[in-house]
């Protein structure tokens, strides 16, 4: 039979190479080509999604602001004109700055309540897991319940100016006085995170071995020398994580200053993101809103890599 | 084809992976398309013509349009007419989305001051009156108090439709009066300064703590702190606006109507402006309650008081007055409306039908009447004020009256940035005391940037 004397080898036998078929160069390639050409395929869905809904938005955004659009009208393209507008104007300089000084505030102010109450709890004291539960159901509350019952609280002669009366406070405007309203909402916004934090803290302090605080015992350190020598280096990376998020997080507050002060009095509570909303689609300037979105995230971007930078080196010293 | 060949050809191995996608592909791609050209078919074949409507979520409003869209559609077979209601203060908002996204609807629902910008970009279709059952421009003028068109006819044309449409009024607690020895007749404010008076001798505190307030003004929205200002600039001859469009409420007028507004805080001590941001969503519940004895507010639905005081509602201990002026017997108030309105870009078919379920919908004024009382249709014809029905109801003729005597908010195309700016103006000034004049040039200068980007773009 002829067929029986052919070599393998195709043009041994004097027929010409020919191209496999696309479909089965596929399955002749190499398995570990094959494994990462599968890897590809299995991330491609989540990596579209993100392409899709939040990195294509975001460009999306970054041309938008370069644009004149009312949202019924096609965009125009106005250059940086958007940018040139926002400094100068005084009410976007009031609003940055209140966001400027809520998420430094608050970042802070979360990371050192979240820190200690994560320490007092890793102290075993009695119904700490208790406490900690009952803390942690400030998370779980609906924005809109937190704003609410805050709003009742924070009336003038409500239940905490009733606590301060002992002390000779009979009304205190908490909400309504440009003076106390941004304090206001910074300790509602303390009290609704540092709880969540709190259990980052935890992990971290429980992550950290316990022959560090034996030997450093053994050596004479007392308390404080021990946290500040040995908790708070080993710690430094989840510090890291949560003055970024905790940051992240403030940076985009929308709803607590929304419902309870609406951004007033005037506008002591008005953060970048409710300017946002309001250019947007109340002003229906749209390309205006996002180049204040740009703004808001090129600052957090700025943020996030200083903060990089800082615990980098840190870490490096310590290493 | 013989056996052998028939097998060969459907052998799987001669089907590769590639085949199988692309016959799933192809069986998908020909599926929807015959999904979408059945839809089209089926379309063509005669189905009723859907028209869709974007109202608010009042519910008496809602019930009327449902009850009239039935009968419409009931009268037209090949009709559907479509009342979708979402919630008022979101619909210029969804209808700007709409827009944009090419979802609007063939008709939508307005508030009269928001008018000027749908008019503007060219949104809203005239509307043809006579289809509507006018005669002329005129006759549909003159069907209407003069405060419900300002804001929505343009060169000889009228480009929406007044509905419901209010005036706001002084609502005051009878009882109250006379617990504070004041006679309703004869001693209930007619002026700003008599308001100021009157509050302070109703006001009963204890300390800081405002057991009762006088007089109240709202303080939880910029449309209500527009709303209850422009009539007393309007009363000490300022404008919003000079002939060039430069805001002009810092001037010596706007400086004297904020010093009005203000003076129920400053110079009469009658009104505790914090407590209502702080506690209340429904601006008028401190009145309902009786913890102010009188509140500018629109019409107030007998229900709304029984629900709220049963004892009020049955002893009848509330009236609704004149809003103040400057002299007695002058004042008026701000009116406001819903306008029905036709998307500009919606088939000529479906304007057509608009048109004609508009003109049902607005053909029985004393109905409407009837099922959502003391809100009115705006419309004056048809005799239906004078109906037993009608003069019946408490407070009705001055509901009625003060619709005919009120005026619009400005026509404006920066309205939303104008009343953000007078609210945050309003709170810094009565909140905050600060300086008045400051205040509004703060709020003057806000508004000029907000026209002058308007018309930059």
């Amino acid at each position: 039979m002829p067929s029986s004397s052919c070599t393998t080898d195709p043009e041994a036998n004097g027929v010409p190479a020919q191209t496999p078929p696309a479909t089965r160069r596929f399955w002749h390639i190499g398995f570990r080509r094959r494994i990462q050409l599968w890897g590809v395929a299995f991330v491609l869905p989540a990596l579209l999604f993100f392409a899709v809904f939040k990195y294509g938005p975001m460009l999306w955004a970054i041309g938008l602001s370069l644009t004149s659009y009312d949202m019924v009208s096609q965009p125009s393209f106005v250059g940086l004109e958007n940018y040139q507008s926002l400094a100068s104007d005084p009410i976007f300089q009031v609003t940055l700055l209140n966001t400027l000084v809520y998420i430094g505030v608050s970042t802070v102010l979360i990371t050192l309540i979240g820190l200690a109450l994560a320490l007092a709890i890793n102290t075993g004291v009695p119904y700490a897991r208790h406490c900690m539960t009952a803390m942690f159901l400030t998370n779980l509350m609906p924005v809109i319940a937190v704003c609410l019952v805050w709003k009742f609280l924070l009336h003038p002669f409500g239940p905490i100016t009733q606590l301060l009366a002992p002390f000779g406070a009979a009304r205190i405007d908490w909400v309504t006085n440009s003076a106390t309203a941004m304090p206001s909402i910074i300790a509602v916004t303390v009290w609704r995170f540092a709880p969540y934090f709190m259990v980052v803290f935890l992990a971290g302090l429980l992550a950290i071995p316990d022959d560090y605080y034996e030997a450093a015992q053994l050596d004479g350190a007392n308390a404080v020398r021990r946290f500040w020598h040995v908790t708070l280096p080993l710690l430094t990376p989840v510090i890291f994580f949560v003055v970024v998020v905790s940051a992240l997080l403030c940076a985009r507050i929308f709803l607590l200053p929304y419902f309870i002060t609406g951004g007033g009095p005037g506008s002591a509570t008005r953060v970048l993101s409710m300017l946002i909303y309001d250019t947007g689609f109340s002003y229906l300037k749209m390309g205006r809103a996002a180049a204040i979105s740009v703004v808001l995230f090129a600052i957090m971007m700025v943020f996030t890599v200083l903060q990089m930078r800082l615990f980098m080196r840190n870490e490096r010293m310590l290493a | 084809m013989d056996r052998a060949s028939l097998k060969s050809t459907m052998s799987p191995r001669n089907v590769t992976r590639r085949d199988v996608v692309t016959g799933i592909g192809a069986a998908g791609v020909g599926a929807a398309g015959a999904a979408t050209l059945g839809r089209r078919a089926s379309a063509q074949a005669r189905g009723p013509l859907t028209v869709t409507i974007w109202t608010n979520d009042d519910p008496a409003q809602t019930a009327w349009y449902q009850k009239r869209a039935q009968l419409f559609n009931a009268a037209n077979p090949n009709i559907k007419v479509d009342p979708q209601r979402f919630p008022a203060g979101e619909l210029g908002k969804k209808v700007s989305v709409g827009f944009a996204t090419g979802t609007a609807p063939e008709g939508f629902l307005t508030f009269d001051f928001l008018m000027p910008v749908w008019l503007d970009k060219n949104l809203v279709a005239p509307l043809d009156v006579q289809r509507l059952g006018y005669a002329s421009i005129d006759s549909f003028t003159g069907d209407h108090p003069p405060a419900a068109l300002s804001n929505l006819v343009k060169d000889g044309k009228a480009y929406g439709l007044p509905t419901w449409f209010h005036a706001f009024s002084n609502w005051i607690n009878l009882k109250h009066f006379k617990e504070a020895g004041l006679d309703p007749d004869k001693d209930a404010p007619q002026t700003w300064e008599q308001f100021g008076q009157v509050a302070k001798r109703l006001t009963i505190k204890d300390r800081d703590k405002f057991i009762r307030q006088g007089g109240k003004f709202a303080m939880h929205s910029p449309v209500w702190t527009m709303i209850q200002f422009n009539p007393i600039l309007l009363q000490c001859g300022g404008a919003w606006f000079d002939a060039s469009g430069k805001c002009t409420v810092n001037n010596a007028a706007g400086v004297r109507a904020m010093t009005i507004r203000a003076s129920l805080v400053r110079e009469y001590g009658a009104e505790d402006p914090a407590d209502s941001v702080a506690t209340n969503p429904l601006p008028m519940m401190d009145w309902l309650r009786e913890r102010t004895s009188m509140f500018l507010v629109h019409p107030v639905h007998p229900n709304a008081i029984k629900s709220q005081n049963p004892r009020m509602f049955a002893d009848g201990d509330y009236r609704a007055i004149r809003y103040p002026g400057l002299e007695p017997g002058k004042g008026y108030a701000t009116t406001y409306g819903f306008v029905l309105t036709v998307n500009a870009q919606a088939p000529k078919e479906k304007q057509d039908v608009l048109h004609d379920f508009y003109k049902f919908f607005m053909a029985e004024p004393l109905e409407v009447w009837k099922e959502t009382a003391p809100f009115a249709h705006v419309r004056r014809a048809g005799g239906w004020q004078q109906d037993p029905v009608v003069t019946g109801f408490p407070n009705a003729k001055w509901l009625l009256q003060s619709r005919e005597e009120g005026v619009a908010l400005p026509r404006t195309l920066v309205f939303n940035e104008l009343g953000d700016a007078m609210h945050r103006a309003v709170q810094k000034i009565v909140l905050n005391n600060a300086d008045i004049q400051a205040s509004l040039n703060e709020a003057a200068a806000e508004v000029d940037r907000a026209t002058a980007a308007y018309r930059r773009a």
